[in-house]
């Protein structure tokens, strides 16, 4: 139990970022064309800020349901390496609590657990609920106060995810440049591939990018992952 | 018009068979490493593509609040402020680009 607890209390600097981002997804959302109950579902149920994101951004622009969930299946297929890594250190698990908790994995609650000294099954448990429930309850936040809120200050939620995916992409930029080079080249192949497959170039632009980062990046920068 | 319905159970579904899967074989699974260093850099070249150029549509009339908010969470992030405040900062800096130039 107080493993538990100690889980949940390292989830408070995820759910500082995740309420104001939930907030801002729940912002595009809503202008997507979801209702406030799709909304919230979409984050109990998918529980990927840059899936949720993405799709919504697709959606608004048009694209089909296939495209939005085919570039889903693409851009979260990392948490299959993350949970690879997650359930090799974790101890005290069982199949059961395996599957229970496979659900919860994110880039920031596999970041802590990974750099974390603590394995136990119950840590990351409360880790990556509390996360999961403060992301949910942005969502709801979201819904339930944009309404209310200034077009001034909706539109300035638009720029949190982007400010979030910013804000993770620098650090690993400045350490690592040949990083910082692919990252340049794939915003380039994105915009340039729009004119040609318009809306799978999310996909292609990503999948075409890690292939060519395989080359170019050096290993020994790579460990530390999607942080 | 598109089934936002089919949009969520689909995304779910292929969001959770990902994650379960080294949940049940976490003993049988074993990238090899170029596969690992593959799936590896897909973050960081999916986040690439998701910034640019879509930072850009985050006002439909005014590209370059985008833009503004880019710079100010990169400047942000180079200095090394934590993740929760550069998006509570990155926002409240929109709010005030907002309150100088007028809305149409």
């Amino acid at each position: 139990m107080d493993k538990f607890l100690f889980g949940c209390k390292s989830a408070i600097p995820i759910a500082f970022g995740y309420i104001p981002m939930g907030i801002g997804y729940a912002a595009l959302a809503l202008k997507a064309g979801f209702n406030p109950f799709q909304t919230v579902s979409f984050s109990v149920l998918v529980y990927a800020g840059a899936g949720e994101i993405i799709a919504a951004t697709m959606l608004a622009n048009g694209a089909t349901a296939l495209a939005i969930i085919l570039t889903n299946f693409v851009v979260n297929l990392r948490y299959m390496v993350m949970n690879t890594a997650i359930y090799n250190k974790m101890s005290e698990n069982s199949l059961l609590t395996n599957i229970l908790t496979a659900h919860l994995v994110t880039d920031e609650s596999f970041a802590i657990f990974s750099f974390e000294n603590e394995s136990s099954v119950w840590f990351y448990s409360g880790l990556s609920i509390t996360s999961w429930l403060s992301w949910i309850l942005g969502a709801a936040i979201g819904v339930f106060v944009l309404d209310f809120l200034p077009e001034i200050v909706t539109n300035s939620f638009n720029i949190s995810l982007y400010a979030l995916f910013i804000a993770i992409l620098v650090p690993a930029v400045k350490h690592n440049k040949r990083l910082g080079l692919l990252v340049v080249i794939t915003a380039l192949l994105n915009v340039i591939l729009q004119f040609v497959v318009g809306n799978w170039s999310l996909i292609i632009s990503t999948l075409l990018g890690a292939f060519i980062g395989m080359y170019i990046v050096d290993d020994e920068d790579m460990i530390e992952g999607a942080d | 018009m598109v089934d936002i319905n089919i949009i969520i159970l689909g995304c779910a579904l292929v969001t959770f068979i990902p994650r379960l899967i080294p949940a049940i074989f976490v003993d049988k699974l074993n990238f090899g490493p170029k596969v690992e260093k593959f799936l590896n850099l897909i973050p960081y070249t999916a986040l690439a593509a998701l910034i640019c150029p879509g930072v850009l549509t985050v006002d439909n009339q005014l590209w370059y609040i985008g833009l503004v908010g880019a710079i100010v969470a990169a400047g942000l992030s180079w200095k090394k402020v934590p993740l929760g405040a550069i998006v509570i900062l990155t926002v409240v800096v929109l709010v005030t680009v907002y309150s100088i130039v007028p809305m149409f």
